[in-house]
């Protein structure tokens, strides 16, 4: 049997601060999927996917990466992921060359594979006019198509993309859309995290919504809207929420009135 | 090369090419603030000071004055950039790789000991230009160089770590580091101070590592030299053994 993409069993993290961000959550991503995680902020989403990438350390609980223990065999689990952070968490000192470069040499990648990959991924995310520029010389939209190549330096098997079109224009937004549709048919695991429901319901197979460290309800979008009793993602999740009163189709009919 | 070695490299790379951008903060700066030092209290003031232990006063100076350049360096180079690093999250980038603790925390201090070993290493070739400068026990020498950097490099990562605003560093760098190394005796010697001040001296840990920088150089020492080379050799040791911990538990590091 092939091991899950992401195995997450019973996961418990709570902080220094005495908040406890996660209360045991189990998920499950099968190989290939484009996996949505969606829920308010604050509601875990982040810390789930700090966790499963060593940047948080879980208070209990399993995490698996395609069948490696994330603590146990983190060398072998962190291998398969490619993570595109939230924050655009780049070092200002480097150029964009050298980002890739590093992170590429961090995962034990030749010289002669690292600059060729540099330069292919540079080309794809329409950067290589900028490469020997620094960071921090770049627009919003330049950094978050540079943290996304970053993440795919090394060709990891499973993709994390934590709100990665936060803040970026419309024509951003749906270049980044395409690219990911088809490294995923390409064979590439994404799990993929956001506030736009409508970036869920275009691109994700599956999707669970987390509320208050819980995982609260899972499935396809249907089904997910079914197990609210909605007709719309939308609208499950201003279930979740606690606010249908916003909900676009209540809005439209009293206007009508 | 391994994978690990490639990675090792990479870690140690990225460190070495942070304070190569902006070498002239990083190498040009302590370059002439330590030929200030030699110009000010050696050539200028020192001709009108006896010789001390038989050499003339610059001569007696410049060993400590090398060393200071390291010391400063390496504890200033490893808790800037880890510092810088952890406030920009871009050490998120390696703390998300597969490297371990140990090579994270020797890739974070390699970085300072290699720009304190520059430093040093300049000063001492224009000193030797500049001033007959004896090497009496060349291989202590390096031995206690090599310590000496380490421990620093290692205090920075451990400093670091622990900050939390930029402040922080400059506090530890103002007015702890600063004083005890003035005060560890690299322009004087503690045997001409007066009571309780020579032996108050005596607990500052820099006093013996001076000593044995000197003793290499100039071949006398005012300390028993296998007693400071052990003493400096079990606090590199121990900080490292500490630090490590520090890096394996993921402190101030991950969540």
């Amino acid at each position: 049997m092939t091991a899950n993409a992401l195995q997450i069993t019973d996961l418990r993290k709570s902080y220094d601060t005495g908040v406890e961000a996660l209360k045991g959550v189990s998920l499950e991503i099968k190989p290939g999927e484009f996996f949505g995680l969606l829920g308010p902020n604050g509601a875990g989403k982040s810390t789930l996917i700090h966790c499963s990438t060593g940047l948080a350390q879980p208070t209990s609980g399993q995490i698996e990466i395609f069948g490696h223990d994330a603590i146990d065999h983190y060398k072998e689990a962190r291998m398969a992921v490619g993570l595109a952070p939230q924050d655009l968490n780049l070092d200002w000192f480097l150029t964009l060359e050298e980002s890739l470069d590093y992170h590429g040499g961090y995962f034990g990648m030749p010289k002669k594979e690292r600059k060729e990959r540099t330069a292919e991924l540079l080309e794809t995310f329409s950067l290589s006019e900028k490469r020997h520029e620094r960071t921090r010389t770049l627009s919003g939209g330049m950094k978050r198509r540079l943290i996304l190549a970053r993440a795919l330096m090394h060709r990891p098997p499973l993709l994390i993309l934590d709100e990665p079109t936060a803040g970026v224009d419309v024509e951003l937004r749906l270049e980044l859309w395409h690219y990911c549709q088809k490294i995923n048919e390409e064979g590439t695991t994404i799990l993929l995290t956001t506030h736009y429901l409508e970036e869920a319901e275009q691109l994700c197979s599956r999707i669970a919504f987390i509320n208050e460290g819980e995982i609260v309800a899972s499935g396809t979008n249907a089904e997910v809207a079914e197990r609210f009793g909605t007709s719309s993602l939308e609208d499950a999740y201003l279930e979740l929420v606690g606010r249908k009163e916003l909900s676009r189709a209540k809005v439209e009919s009293e206007d009508e009135l | 090369m391994s994978p690990d070695q490639i990675r090792f490299l990479s870690l140690v790379r990225r460190e070495v090419n942070r304070f190569m951008k902006i070498k002239r903060q990083t190498l040009g700066a302590p370059l002439l603030e330590t030929f200030l030092y030699i110009s000010v209290f050696g050539a200028a003031l020192g001709s009108r000071i006896d010789k001390l232990h038989g050499v003339d006063y610059v001569v007696y100076i410049i060993p400590g004055l090398i060393m200071m350049a390291w010391v400063t360096n390496a504890f200033a180079n490893s808790s800037s950039s880890l510092m810088q690093q952890k406030f920009q999250r871009s050490i998120d980038d390696q703390l998300s790789s597969p490297a371990s603790p140990m090579e994270l925390l020797l890739g974070f201090s390699l970085g300072g000991f290699l720009r304190g070993g520059i430093v040093a290493i300049v000063t001492f070739i224009v000193s030797s230009l500049l001033v007959d400068l004896p090497v009496r026990h060349p291989g202590l020498l390096i031995v206690t160089f090599i310590l000496i950097g380490f421990f620093f490099s290692q205090l920075g990562v451990l400093i670091g770590l622990r900050a939390e605003q930029f402040d922080d560093v400059a506090f530890a760098q103002t007015f702890i580091l600063q004083p005890l190394i003035f005060l560890g005796g690299i322009f004087y010697s503690i045997t001409l101070l007066p009571e309780p001040f020579r032996t108050l001296s005596q607990l500052n840990p820099i006093y013996y590592m001076i000593s044995l920088v000197r003793y290499g150089f100039l071949g006398f020492s005012s300390t028993n030299i296998a007693l400071s080379f052990l003493f400096l050799t079990i606090v590199t040791g121990v900080l490292f053994a500490f630090n490590y911990r520090l890096f394996k538990r993921g402190y101030k590091l991950r969540a």
